[in-house]
């Protein structure tokens, strides 16, 4: 078991250098130039220049990637060239929201869709069955952007229940705190929740097929626990790799999601410093957002050999 | 009647509804089980023993399936019953173990959980109770070390080990019926005779009815007290294991027989098979079901169904010919001795 984490997180490491290399030159070729675009359209080409060289800009590229990776390999991301702080520290205090959304959105639609994915699965055919999928279909084709503008209208403007954007954090009350999160909640979770409820439905219709579910009922077993103790527990195996899929990309920042609803997390820490050209702060969120990925997938791999004792490792 | 039968299926007729319209899978089986009995429930696939079997224990999506006839098991009719009952036979009184027995143990939970599970539902026992009882059970079809073998998952054991937990399974509960599905189908010869013994010693213990669901004749000889054969959702012959194998009647019957392979048979000539292959369901002959496979078939075998007939106390067979084949048996073996 230890042998096998130790070796997978020395794998990551490779993974972790190609996305570097990667981000860094992607980053360096687009064209717009950080220098100009902090001095504003006043600047003299002087200025520009000093301030570049003063920023490191003036140098090779390979120069800079060789300082760059030098520098995290110290663990240090470096500094963002327009707020003037630590990247790990920008990273830290844009986490907050992101979390708590990630967290929520994951929660409901968790909630939602394994139980509907479930039911669905034992009503194969019926109308209920072709309801929920119809739905899930229509959730899974709407893009967020449109659901996120469709939810506010409707709670924020017309029935004005619940604020159109914005953000307070955990420490004005959780109450409060829920309270902008709902709606973003709601229009991200809603293409997970589809997701899942049919991987739930496929994954439940392929194991009641199977033959120790016949065994199951042949013992005099109530058809509760079949479903739930002896069907669910072995169609969770595939539900758990679209978990760790929709979490990743939930936890590594909804851009679309957190710039409609002005929520100031990792989305929009990366979008601000694409149109800023931030370069430290691009690269290192990446970075960072590449080793949440990383660790997350680790962390559900993991995860199967409690769910499933057929991959466990330390048996004998 | 009454009493002297564990079993008594009496018409049965098992109809899914499918899209193209229903099918009768099962068309007016009838046969019984008594106390201590290995029935031999006996047919190509698709005939409609695993359907029958899963009647018995009413296991097929009754949303999707109509029943009618009875089946009375200790003189209740099982077709009757609702759910909640039936709950109460299942695993209980009446268990099943399945043909493939790697797949049919649950892959997350290990052999005690799922044996113990069964003892606890019907014997209100303890975990801690129903365990001992598990290793017990486990003792009782010859798994070493059960103590050992009781925390392991069915993945960490062998194909004939699997079986024998189905086994110790369906008998934990000491139930008066045992359906075996092919049990022996998957496994190699040697596991085959031993998982053969295993049943038939705990038959004797237990005193319980087996019905032997297989195509294997081999398995048949073996364990078998009687033998019905099936053909498309019928009975078409039904007698003692010592009558059908020396004086089978049903021409599908004989075709059967002639075809298992002997070991001092002649190795450059080819076996014997039988003509054609089974319809479809949907596709149902008229007449006599075997007509269109049957070298004897008859204007009259076409065109009108036989019944069931009682023939001796001990075999019942459905075909309008097996009078004249008789005859025409008795007369070859006439020949071949002059």
């Amino acid at each position: 078991m230890k042998a096998y984490i130790i070796k997978r997180v020395l794998s990551m490491i490779p993974v972790l250098f190609l996305v570097a290399i990667f981000v860094f030159f992607l980053i360096h070729f687009i064209p717009g130039d950080p220098a100009s675009v902090m001095l504003g359209p006043d600047a003299t080409p002087e200025e520009i220049d000093n301030l570049r060289s003063e920023l490191g800009l003036n140098l090779p590229i390979y120069q800079q990637f060789f300082q760059w990776t030098a520098n995290i390999l110290q663990g240090n991301l470096g500094t963002s060239l327009y707020m003037n702080m630590p990247v790990l520290e920008a990273f830290i205090s844009h986490i907050g929201p992101t979390l708590s959304l990630a967290l929520l959105a994951q929660g409901v639609s968790v909630l939602i869709a394994i139980p509907i994915g479930v039911l669905a699965a034992r009503k194969r055919g019926t109308s209920v069955d072709s309801t929920f999928m119809l739905i899930a279909m229509l959730g899974m084709s709407i893009p967020s952007f449109l659901l996120a503008l469709i939810l506010m209208l409707v709670f924020g403007v017309k029935l004005q229940i619940l604020p159109v954007a914005g953000y307070e954090s955990l420490s004005s009350g959780i109450l409060n705190h829920l309270k902008y999160l709902i709606l973003p909640a709601l229009s991200l979770g809603a293409i997970q929740a589809a997701v899942i409820t049919r991987m739930t439905r496929t994954s439940m219709i392929d194991i009641l097929s199977t033959n120790y579910i016949k065994t199951a009922r042949a013992k005099g077993l109530r058809e509760r626990v079949v479903i739930y103790k002896h069907a669910f527990r072995n169609a969770f195996i595939p539900i758990l790799t679209i978990l760790g899929e929709t979490f990743g990309s939930l936890i590594t920042g909804a851009v679309v999601t957190e710039t409609v609803f002005n929520l100031p997390g990792i989305g929009q820490l990366v979008m601000n410093a694409i149109t800023r050209r931030d370069y430290a702060v691009i690269q290192g969120t990446i970075l960072i957002i590449a080793l949440t990925y990383l660790t997350l997938n680790l962390l559900i791999d993991l995860l199967y050999g409690v769910v499933d004792p057929r991959v466990r490792l330390n048996r004998k | 009647m009454g009493n002297q039968y564990l079993l008594e299926v009496n018409e049965l007729k098992t109809v899914f509804s499918s899209e193209s319209g229903p099918v009768t899978a099962v068309d007016g089986v009838t046969f019984n089980v008594k106390h201590g009995e290995v029935l031999g429930l006996v047919g190509e696939s698709g005939c409609g023993k695993s359907v029958t079997a899963e009647s018995i224990m009413r296991l097929l999506n009754e949303k999707h399936t109509k029943y009618d006839g009875e089946i009375n098991f200790n003189g209740r009719n099982l077709l009757s019953l609702t759910n909640e009952e039936m709950l109460g036979i299942r695993g209980n009184k009446i268990s099943m173990i399945f043909q493939d027995a790697m797949t049919s143990l649950n892959p997350v939970y290990t052999i005690g959980d799922q044996i113990a599970e069964t003892i606890m539902i019907h014997q209100k026992m303890k975990k801690k109770e129903a365990y001992n009882k598990a290793i017990d059970m486990l003792k009782l079809t010859g798994i070493p070390s059960p103590e050992k073998r009781i925390h392991e998952y069915p993945h960490e054991i062998s194909g004939g080990m699997r079986q024998r937990v189905m086994i110790a399974m369906a008998l934990s509960c000491k139930p008066s019926l045992l359906i075996a599905d092919e049990p022996t189908t998957a496994l190699d010869v040697t596991i085959q005779a031993q998982i053969l013994d295993v049943i038939n010693e705990l038959k004797e213990e237990l005193n319980m009815g087996v019905i032997m669901i297989t195509h294997d004749l081999g398995v048949v000889a073996e364990v078998c007290t009687r033998v019905v054969v099936m053909y498309l959702g019928q009975v078409i012959e039904e007698a003692d294991v010592d009558t059908l194998f020396s004086s089978p009647l049903h021409p599908y019957t004989k075709g059967l027989l002639k075809s298992i392979p002997k070991i001092d048979g002649d190795r450059n000539k080819k076996l014997h098979t039988i003509n054609g292959v089974v319809p479809s369901l949907n596709n149902i002959p008229n007449g006599c079901r075997f007509a269109p496979r049957c070298t004897y078939a008859t204007e009259e075998c076409l065109n009108e169904a036989p019944l069931l007939q009682v023939i001796k106390d001990n075999q019942k067979v459905r075909c309008w010919n097996y009078r004249q084949l008789l005859k025409e048996e008795v007369q070859n073996n006439a020949t071949t001795i002059i």
